[in-house]
This record gives structure tokens, C-alpha cells and sequence, in this order.
């Protein structure tokens, strides 16, 4: 009787010594080397990773409950969600620039997110949506576009990279990924973007925004854009339309990283703070005229409804 | 997300020494987009008591008036100026009156009142959406950024601060707790008040 | 037109807009509340009340410093757990009403009378008015020790305990409570049961008040243990002055100094 209690109870130590032997078993479906060779994509002489599902009858649901906050304001996993990003292609190549914040609710996580994620020399994905789910699909591309380059004895086009990514995330439709992407390099068609998200759209363009702040980054893109700009004003409509958003929009903001994407693989040009950008400008950085890109800091003096501000001069205490 | 968070906004008073100092930010935003950067939340209701209204926009202007209305109501009776203590009841049992159909504001309210002996003492206080009196030695917090606001003032805040001290601490008390917040910025208001003077300054705060 | 003359009693004119708000999802914004452990007990010559200082807005401290022992009146006090401006309204209600009975019958009035003003207000709104309430006071007829419910129920007991906290200070009440206590012993055991609230319900907080009413006279001991004072900073975040940017400055100065210049030969009367 009491082996029996033992063996199925919960909370035993002798369940405890099972749960440790299931785990074993578990791991050694995998053998050591796959750990440290395929740096924790173990499952890849499997194809598709697979993932551990909750012991539910609908996992979809359960996610679904747990993670969307539009179906429950209180749900304990908050993924990150607001976010600008763009990317758009022009005869230079292309420019990626995206914000760096990361909100949770109202409560702004971090101010200094890496949104671009560097997949190879040549290629970047920017991060709208699930943060993690965008790293990992992403890394994980990165290790496919390799074994392509490997088996192919070339680099693998932008196109089927992204056509890679697109269809795996189409396999898990509907389980709670949350991804809005733009795959972006250089191949032999010369610069190109790709728009890629979880529902499994994909989509060839020139010039792409995704997130909350995506319509505010439109209106200046959309206005300034042109197939003929130099790398220069290229770049400064990149910071103009990202500032523009993290102006804006409440879940945008904090920096703006930029990048542009070459013949010979991307380059990283900067960092720029917004708030700096709204008073000084971006600094003395090719493009730009160096002065503020806020609103009241243009208009200022230009008219009477816009006065000079006095000088302020400090007070002594009284 | 809750209709205190539709507009967004934060408020904050601070005591100091034979002063107190009152905050706020400027933005007015319908939920993630911003609207306008130069809504004032704090009002003038006399020359020595200043109250902010951080909450839902339309009752923010609503209370706005209805307080104006209520205070020259009692000017004219009482033949005098209303006084901090005062005020805070009459905002309290403004609020209470609709305790079944609540006005979404939380009132934080900060003045200078007069003593028996001729003497000025700093006056703060705060209340909840129903009208529940918090008066508080040190600091009073209310907005969407109050949870940060609380963290960063107790911190912050010391006991008997000059004017211009305070004005250095509660700026940087807004300012620091702001950054954190999605729904508050966009600009920077401070009112010192002294016992002779008024201190008003717009910060060169984040715009993000 | 806003009149100028507002009916008494509650003002319901933003409850469509609020139920229309309810409707669309959107969750009420909570109120401050008292988590709260409020007590009263019975001694040889009369009571002992006793409460916290913690105010809760959601799992945040709003006042570390409050008052949740009401006046009624001078020997009938009142402590309030629950919905705090509920506490605090439905207490200076009955407190003002109280005043009035009492100058109308020209007696001390009695603490039962109270206690059926309490409930049948409480009765009347449903429970919607969310205050739980002991209330304690000694009157022509000896001590009495009443708890009042939010529907309007009410108990008279020789020891109560009320709010988040109750399941504390009962447990200190049932071990020690004795009938006939002395002052300083009833006493001891309010600060007992009120300090197993602070410590053990996450709801209570801070500081202890107590009043102790007999027949001839009322104390009330705000503050009279201090068990969680914070310790003075050793050094401090003081800012330098000019560390914050600012755009644009106004002065209002309340002293307004005038000169009056008198102009030359302005000081007789013209009588041409």
C-alpha cells in the first residue's frame, strides 16, 4: 500500500526522484554535442524544433488566454507589443531603422532594446511583437541561410530566406507566436526587403513599417520617400520617420538605431536619442541640417503666436 | 486597460521647508497617441492654493469648472478667501456626492494656509475617485505614473527643503518617474509656492 | 443651467456614462481602502478601540499614517474598515446626526443610537456602501460594543475585531481576553491583537491608535506604538541647484510693494 501512495503521489520524495529520472530520459534524447555545436538548436538534423505543449486538451486556448490582453487584461505573460520599426529600399541599398523601447502595459521596460537582429553579415531582421519569438526565429534562420551556403556554395537570396522564415512560422499558425518582421539584405537582385509575420503573410516591397507606431512613421516616409535618394537623405528619413513615431506614440520612443545595407553587407551609422533629436537634432551626422525636428523648437520666433522664449535667468531663493 | 489610463497624466506635491511644490506633466493623449503637449492639469483656485486634476480629460475640465464655481460661491458668502483645509473638504465631499457615479479624477491639492497666529503653514493632500481625504507630511501622488511616482519620491524626498531645493527635487522626481511611463510626459509643469511668491516653470523634459 | 441649490444626498447624473464605460469592458478604477485591522474589547470600566494606519489603493501603501478611529461622539467612537471615504462619510453623518439628537433631547445620547443610525443607513443602500464598523462608547446605560456589517447587520459582542486583519486579532482576543480586565491589561491586549493585524495581515500596517472610553472621560492614543519608523537617511540625494533644465519661467508675487510719488505741489487743495 504504501509503495503504491509512493509511486503515485505528487509530492513524495520518490516523485521527486522520478520527476529528476524523466528529465534525464528526456535529455538524453540529445546527445552532448548538439548542445554545444548547434548552440541550443539541438533539433536541427530533425528539421522543425519542436517545443513542449501545455498538458491541456486546447493548447491553443490556453496560450491564447494567458498571453493575449486583449482577451484578458490581467494575463500574467505580457508580451511586448508597441513598437516602430521600418525599413525601405532605394538604388543605395537599403535602410533599417527601428526605436528601442519595451513596454509592458503602461510601464516602459527598457529604453535601449536592440530591435535589429543581425542575422548574418548581409542580412537583418527587425523585432515587432514577441521579442523572443523574433531572436529565436531569427537566429535560427540565420543557422539555415549557413547550411544553404554550405550545401549551395552561395549566398542564399533575401527572397528565400525570408520564403524559409514565412513558412516556419506558418506551421505553428494560431499557437500564439507574435511576430512582425522585415527580412532585409543585399543579393544578386541587388537590395531587398521582405515583410514576414506570424499569420504568415509575406510580402515583397519597397518600403515597409510595422508596429504602433508604423502609421506616424508612414506619413513622414511616405512624404519624403524616393527611389533616387542619396545614402544621405536616405539615412536622415530613416531617423525623421522613426523620431516622428517615438514622438508620437506612447509605446515608441527612448533612441533610434539605424542601419544601412550596402553591396558589401549592412552597416550600423548610429544611435540617436529622440528627445536629443527633438530639441538639438540628430548632431552632425551626413544629411541631416542639425537643428531640432520638434515642432515648437522650428516654429520658434517665426511668428507672434510663437514667441522667442525669454532668456531664463536663475533665481536666487528667497 | 482602465478609463484612467484613456487620457493618461501624473501629478505630484511635495512639502518643503515653509513651502510646497506641485507638478505635473502636459500631455493630453487618446490612449497611445498623443494629442497635445500643453494640457495643464494644474489650476490656480487662489492666489495660495493650486490643485491638479490627473485622470479622464472631460472630467478633468468638467471639475475644473464646477470647483471654480463652488469656491466663488464661497468667497461671496464668507466674505473670505477659502482655505486650504477648506478646499480639500470641499473637493472631497464634491467628489463623495457622486459616489455611485464617480468622477474618474484622483484631486491632489497643495497650498499655503495661514495660521491662528498670522504664521503660514504648507498644506498637501490628496484623494481618491470617491473622495477619500489622504493628507500626507511628506508627498502626495496620483496619475498613471503614481506607482512610479511613489518610488522615486520615497526616495528622493527630504524633510525641509527651501523653495529652490524642492524645485530641484520634485522636478527630478516627475521627470525620473516619467521616462518610466508610457501614458505621462511630453513636457514638464512646476508651481513652487511660497509664502510671498509663485514659482512657475516649464522643464525641458522628454518628448517620447 | 447648473443650479444653485443641489439636493442632499448622492448625485447620480454620471451614471449612464459610467455604465456605458462598464459595458464596453472597461474595469471601474479602485478606490482607497482600508485592508485594515480594527478591534474593540470590553474592560472593568469600559472600552478599549483600537486600529492600524495602513490605506490601501490596489497592493499600494496610499497613507502609511491614517486615522480609522472615528468621532462620534465624545464618549462613542467609531473605527472603520472597508471602503475608506465610505468609513469616513457614513461616520461624519452619523456623527452630525448624533449632535443634532442630542440638542434636540438635551441628553448624552446613547451609543444603541448610533448603532441603529449606522445600520439602517447601511440597510438601506444594499451593501453598496462598503463600511464595516466597530463601534464602542459608554452612555447612561454602561459600555457597549457593537460591529456593523456593510448590509447593516450588527453583533454586540465583549470582544470584536473587523477588516483583513481580524482573523489575527481574534486569535490574540480568544487566547487572552478576560472579563473584568484593568485599563492598562485591556490595553496591552488592543496593542496586542492590533500588532498581530500589522504583523501577519499584509493588508495592516505601520502604526497602532487606541481610545480608551470610560464614563467620565475619553482618551484617544494616536500613535501610541510605533513599531515600523523608518530609519533616518544617513546621508542625503539633495540635487544641486541648476541640475534641472527649464524652458521658460513666471513669478507670481503675492506682496505687491507700491510707491506713491506725489507730484510737486500736489498736496494742497486747488481753490481757485
Amino acid at each position: 500500500m504504501n509503495t503504491l501512495v509512493q509511486r503515485f503521489s505528487t509530492t513524495s520524495a520518490q516523485s521527486e526522484i522520478n520527476k529528476a529520472k524523466a528529465l534525464a530520459a528526456d535529455d538524453q534524447d540529445f546527445d552532448d554535442f548538439a548542445w554545444g555545436s548547434e548552440a541550443g538548436f539541438g533539433t536541427i538534423a530533425k528539421g522543425v524544433p519542436t517545443f513542449s505543449l501545455p498538458a491541456v486538451p486546447d493548447p491553443r486556448a490556453f496560450l491564447r488566454l494567458h498571453t493575449d490582453d486583449h482577451a484578458d487584461p490581467n494575463c500574467r505573460i505580457k508580451i511586448q507589443h508597441g513598437t516602430t520599426t521600418l525599413a525601405f529600399r532605394f538604388k543605395g541599398g537599403v535602410i533599417v531603422a527601428v526605436d528601442s523601447r519595451a513596454t509592458a502595459g503602461s510601464y516602459i521596460a527598457s529604453g535601449t532594446v536592440k530591435k535589429v537582429i543581425e542575422i548574418n553579415p548581409y542580412l537583418l531582421g527587425t523585432m515587432a511583437g514577441g521579442a523572443a519569438d523574433c531572436q529565436f526565429w531569427e537566429t535560427y534562420l540565420g543557422m539555415h541561410c549557413r547550411l544553404h551556403e554550405l550545401r549551395n556554395r552561395e549566398r542564399i537570396s533575401v527572397s528565400a530566406a525570408s520564403k524559409y522564415l514565412s513558412n516556419l512560422v506558418y506551421n505553428y499558425k494560431g499557437m500564439g507566436l507574435s511576430m512582425g518582421t522585415m527580412i532585409c539584405g543585399w543579393d544578386k537582385t541587388g537590395p531587398s526587403v521582405f515583410y514576414v509575420d506570424s499569420d504568415g503573410t509575406r510580402l515583397k516591397g519597397n518600403l515597409f513599417s510595422v508596429g504602433s507606431g508604423s502609421t506616424h512613421a508612414y506619413g513622414v516616409l511616405d512624404q519624403g520617400y524616393h527611389w533616387d535618394l542619396s545614402d544621405e537623405d536616405a539615412q536622415e528619413l530613416g531617423r525623421r520617420s522613426i523620431y516622428a513615431a517615438g514622438h508620437r506614440d506612447a509605446y515608441s520612443g527612448n533612441t533610434c538605431n539605424l542601419y544601412h545595407i550596402k553591396e558589401d553587407g549592412w552597416h550600423f551609422i548610429g544611435n540617436y536619442d529622440i528627445s536629443k533629436m527633438h530639441y538639438e537634432g540628430p548632431g552632425n551626422v551626413p544629411g541631416s541640417e542639425n537643428v531640432g525636428y520638434g515642432y515648437d523648437v522650428r516654429v520658434v520666433g517665426r511668428s507672434s503666436a510663437n514667441p522667442p522664449p525669454s532668456a531664463p535667468t536663475p533665481v536666487v531663493a528667497a | 486597460m482602465s478609463i484612467m489610463d484613456q487620457n493618461g497624466g501624473s501629478v505630484i506635491a511635495m512639502v518643503g521647508k515653509d513651502c510646497v511644490a506641485i507638478a505635473s506633466d502636459l500631455r493630453l493623449g487618446n490612449e497611445a497617441l498623443a494629442v497635445s503637449s500643453n494640457f495643464q492639469k494644474i489650476f490656480p483656485i487662489t492666489d495660495r492654493i493650486y490643485l491638479g486634476l490627473p485622470g479622464l480629460a472631460t472630467d478633468v475640465t468638467t471639475l475644473k469648472e464646477r470647483f471654480r464655481f463652488r469656491v466663488n460661491m464661497y468667497t461671496i458668502k464668507e466674505e473670505r478667501e477659502i482655505e486650504p483645509e477648506t478646499f480639500a473638504h470641499l473637493v472631497s465631499s464634491t467628489l463623495y456626492e457622486h459616489r455611485f457615479g464617480p468622477y474618474y479624477v484622483e484631486p491632489v491639492m497643495a497650498g499655503i494656509s495661514k495660521t491662528p497666529s498670522g504664521g503660514f503653514k504648507p498644506f498637501i493632500a490628496a484623494t481618491d475617485l470617491i473622495g477619500c481625504l489622504n493628507y500626507a507630511k511628506d508627498f502626495v501622488v496620483a496619475g498613471t505614473a503614481s506607482s512610479k511616482l511613489y518610488g522615486v519620491a520615497e526616495g528622493l524626498w527630504e524633510p525641509d527643503l527651501e523653495p529652490e531645493d524642492l524645485f530641484e527635487t520634485i522636478s527630478q522626481t516627475i521627470m525620473n518617474a516619467l521616462d518610466r511611463d508610457a501614458y505621462s510626459g511630453w513636457g514638464c509643469i512646476v508651481h513652487v509656492l511660497t509664502k510671498d511668491k509663485v514659482i512657475t516653470r516649464t522643464l525641458k523634459a522628454r518628448m517620447d | 443651467m447648473t443650479s444653485v441649490f443641489s439636493p442632499p444626498g448622492f448625485n447620480f447624473s454620471n451614471q449612464s456614462r459610467n455604465d456605458f464605460i462598464a459595458e464596453k469592458g472597461i474595469p471601474m478604477p479602485k478606490a482607497t481602502s482600508t485592508g485594515t485591522t480594527i478591534v474593540g474589547c470590553l474592560f472593568a470600566d469600559g472600552i478599549v478601540l483600537g486600529a492600524d494606519t495602513r490605506a490601501t489603493e490596489g497592493d499600494i501603501v496610499a497613507d502609511k499614517n491614517c486615522e480609522k478611529i472615528h468621532y462620534i461622539t465624545e464618549s462613542i467612537r467609531c473605527c472603520g474598515a472597508g471602503t475608506a471615504a465610505d468609513t469616513e462619510f457614513t461616520t461624519a453623518l452619523i456623527s452630525s446626526n448624533m449632535e443634532l439628537h442630542a440638542l434636540s433631547t438635551g441628553r448624552k445620547p446613547r451609543v444603541v443610537t448610533a448603532m441603529t443610525m449606522l445600520k439602517q443607513m447601511l440597510f438601506r443602500h444594499h451593501g453598496n456602501i462598503g463600511a464595516a464598523l466597530v463601534l464602542g462608547g459608554v452612555d447612561a446605560t454602561g459600555p457597549h460594543l457593537f460591529t456593523v456589517a456593510p448590509h447593516g447587520s450588527t453583533d454586540k459582542l465583549p470582544y470584536v475585531t473587523m477588516g483583513s486583519g481580524s482573523l489575527a486579532a481574534m486569535a490574540v482576543f480568544e487566547s487572552s481576553w478576560k472579563p473584568n480586565m484593568s485599563r492598562d491589561d485591556a490595553l496591552q491586549l488592543v496593542k496586542d491583537a492590533i500588532s498581530a493585524g500589522i504583523f501577519n495581515d499584509l493588508g495592516s500596517g505601520s502604526n497602532v491608535d487606541a481610545c480608551i472610553i470610560t464614563a467620565s472621560h475619553t482618551e484617544m492614543l494616536r500613535n501610541v506604538e510605533m513599531p515600523n519608523q523608518r530609519v533616518e537617511k544617513e546621508r542625503q540625494y539633495r540635487f544641486a541647484r541648476g541640475t534641472t533644465a527649464w524652458k521658460s519661467e513666471e513669478i507670481r508675487k503675492l506682496v505687491v510693494s507700491e510707491e506713491v510719488i506725489l507730484l510737486a505741489g500736489g498736496d494742497e487743495m486747488d481753490t481757485t
